[in-house]
């Protein structure tokens, strides 16, 4: 008796078989159509929209990066740039300077000399003033002390002559 | 400390003997009382062990009910025709006088008349022996006997837990929740994790290319109702609708099928026509080894499932029948003791159900994909060789999947024999 309840263990039944059929199509029709599907689907798309966001959020990493790069060299650039105006404009301003002194050199060398000129103008005027002067006084001395020896002609030569004769400066 | 332990223990073994041994006593004992007035070794054997993991027309509630379930037969009557009868219960199948009762034959002795008087059936009623029996139609015969049974009700109500779970879930999804925004709570959540196990763990992998999107559904409906209905044979006073061979049956042939619906034409050249390089003398040998193993690999699948399911549950009404045993044997102090014991393992063996559950609804499933796969896989032909490489990476070649399956198969066998019986 045992063995006769024990073999309906492993006795498939029929009734079973066939009530576990239909349920189970009827369980995998339900779930295909109504449940899998929103579930895998909504899955996929939080999936790929999760991929997709990684990647743009990626891509726009890169193209930050590009454009700090970019930013980076331009400011470089603008740097040197900046440096070579500056320097530019050192040069020039030195350039300018440099001028600006060798003309006024120039300036200062032209004045001293016209100063020197009319200083020797002067000299030389104050110089023929003075031998004028100094050789009517002696004209009038000798004159004086020679009286009508010489006339006044003769004398004046003399003196000249012994002007001149007198070292230049 | 130790008597704490022994304390903790027997009020465990009492609660647990309350939830799962109180049906199997009180079946035991009200069946036999009427009997013979004593417990017999027999009646323990077969009321308490077998009893209760076997399929039947009822839902035993002991010691507050039992249900009995709608009878439903399809039968010849004497004159030739196909009628149906359809009963609310065993009684009222046996009540009619259409049918009678064929009685427990206590000696190998000849032929017994069936019981149909009222007198007789009162009786059996009485001691629910009507339950354990077969029934007969008084004339002409049974064709086929479609009685709703209570493994049925146990695989239904696993189908109607995982319909209401993922039908509300669905709904979730298509609201957006899990679409757009992270799955919020404990059921989303865990139920995310299992299905996209079995999506990247068990579809993607076994089946080549992209012809896994079209057996997910199959695979996850299969894990979840196999799951469920395995976690359902923890429950006390109710059992697992996959300890039964014909519903584990159902669920091989459908993978049976599928596979044999969507083969690749080069799954059929093999398994007809044996290995193209072969010569034909190893052909003619292969052929029938091919077809053989393919009937048996899913014929393995239905009896693997459900004698994990069944095997666990003989072990438990084994161990709580044992104290019965003992009773009888060494009388009530000895059966006490045995109770201590015997609590202790099963508490152990409900545990490693649990485990076993979740391990057998995966390998089934696993075995599935693995079929399905070799069935729809495409061999890569010469010519094209490296595209098809190129476009599925993920796809084994013939022999890398049965060395995968050789392997899958030892670890299955490795893993899942808890049943040291």
């Amino acid at each position: 008796m045992t063995e006769v309840i024990a073999q309906s263990l492993v006795q498939p039944d029929v009734g079973l078989i066939f009530w576990k059929s239909i349920a189970f199509l009827i369980f995998l029709f339900l779930l295909y159509r109504y449940g899998w599907g929103p579930i895998t689907e909504a899955m996929e798309s939080r999936e790929e929209e999760i991929e997709s966001s990684i990647q743009r959020a990626e891509e726009a990493l890169a193209e930050a990066k590009e454009i700090q790069s970019e930013n980076k060299k331009a400011r470089r650039e603008a740097e040197r740039e900046a440096q070579r105006i500056l320097r530019e404009a050192r040069e020039s301003a030195e350039e300018l300077r440099e001028e600006e002194m060798a003309k006024t050199r120039d300036r200062i060398q032209q004045m001293q000399e016209q100063a020197q000129a009319e200083i020797e103008r002067e000299k030389q005027a104050a110089l023929q003033e003075l031998r004028d002067e100094v050789a009517d006084l002696a004209i009038e001395a000798a004159s004086k002390v020679v009286q009508d020896d010489l006339d006044g002609e003769r004398q004046r030569k003399l003196v000249n002559d012994f002007i001149d004769d007198l070292p230049k400066n | 400390m130790s008597s704490l332990a022994v304390g903790c223990r027997l009020r465990v073994a009492v609660l647990v003997l309350a939830l799962l041994g109180a049906g199997a006593a009180g079946g035991g004992s009200t069946a036999h009382a009427a009997d013979d007035g004593e417990l017999t070794l027999d009646s323990i054997v077969n009321n308490v062990i077998v009893g209760h993991a076997e399929d039947g027309n009822y839902l035993n509630f002991d010691p507050f009910a039992t249900v009995e379930l709608p009878r439903i037969m399809v039968a010849r009557t004497a004159d030739g025709a196909l009628t149906v009868d359809l009963y609310g219960s065993t009684k009222g199948l046996l009540k009619d006088g259409t049918y009678g009762l064929v009685p427990h034959s206590e000696g190998e002795g000849g032929h017994e008349e069936i019981i149909t008087e009222s007198s007789a059936l009162q009786e059996a009623f009485a001691s629910k022996g009507h339950l354990h029996g077969d029934v007969v139609r008084t004339s002409g015969h049974v064709v086929a006997d479609l009685s709703i049974t209570r493994h049925l009700i146990f695989g239904l109500l696993a189908m109607g837990i995982v319909l209401a779970i993922f039908l509300v879930l669905a709904q979730r999804y298509k609201r957006g929740v899990g679409r757009t925004e992270a799955p919020h709570g404990v059921l989303q959540n865990m139920m995310e994790v299992m299905v996209v196990f079995i999506r990247d763990e068990v579809a993607k992998p076994n089946i080549q290319g992209e012809k896994w999107r079209t057996f997910l559904p199959y695979l996850l409906s299969a894990f979840f109702f196999i799951l469920m209905a395995n976690i359902l044979g923890l429950v006390p006073y109710a059992g697992a609708a996959t300890s039964n061979i014909a519903v584990t049956g159902v669920l091989a042939v459908m993978t049976f099928v599928i596979g044999l619906l969507y083969g690749s034409k080069d799954h059929y050249k093999h398994m007809f026509l044996g290995p193209p390089d072969a010569p034909w003398p190893i052909r003619v040998i292969l052929v029938p080894i091919e077809l053989i193993g393919t009937v048996m690999r899913h014929l393995a699948l239905a009896i693997r499932l459900f004698a994990n399911m069944m095997g666990g549950s003989l072990i438990i009404f084994s161990l709580i029948g044992l104290v019965f045993i003992m009773n009888v044997l060494f009388g009530e102090a000895m059966a006490f003791g045995t109770s201590i014991i015997s609590i202790g393992f099963t508490v152990f063996i409900l545990l490693l159900k649990l485990l076993v559950a979740f391990i057998q609804a995966y390998v089934f499933t696993i075995l599935s994909a693995l079929f399905i796969g070799i069935s729809v896989e495409e061999h890569e032909h010469e010519e094209h060789a490296d595209d098809a490489h190129a476009e599925a990476p993920t796809s084994q070649t013939s022999g890398a999947l049965s060395d995968r399956l050789d392997a899958v198969d030892d670890a299955v066998d490795d893993v899942t024999e808890p049943a040291p019986a």
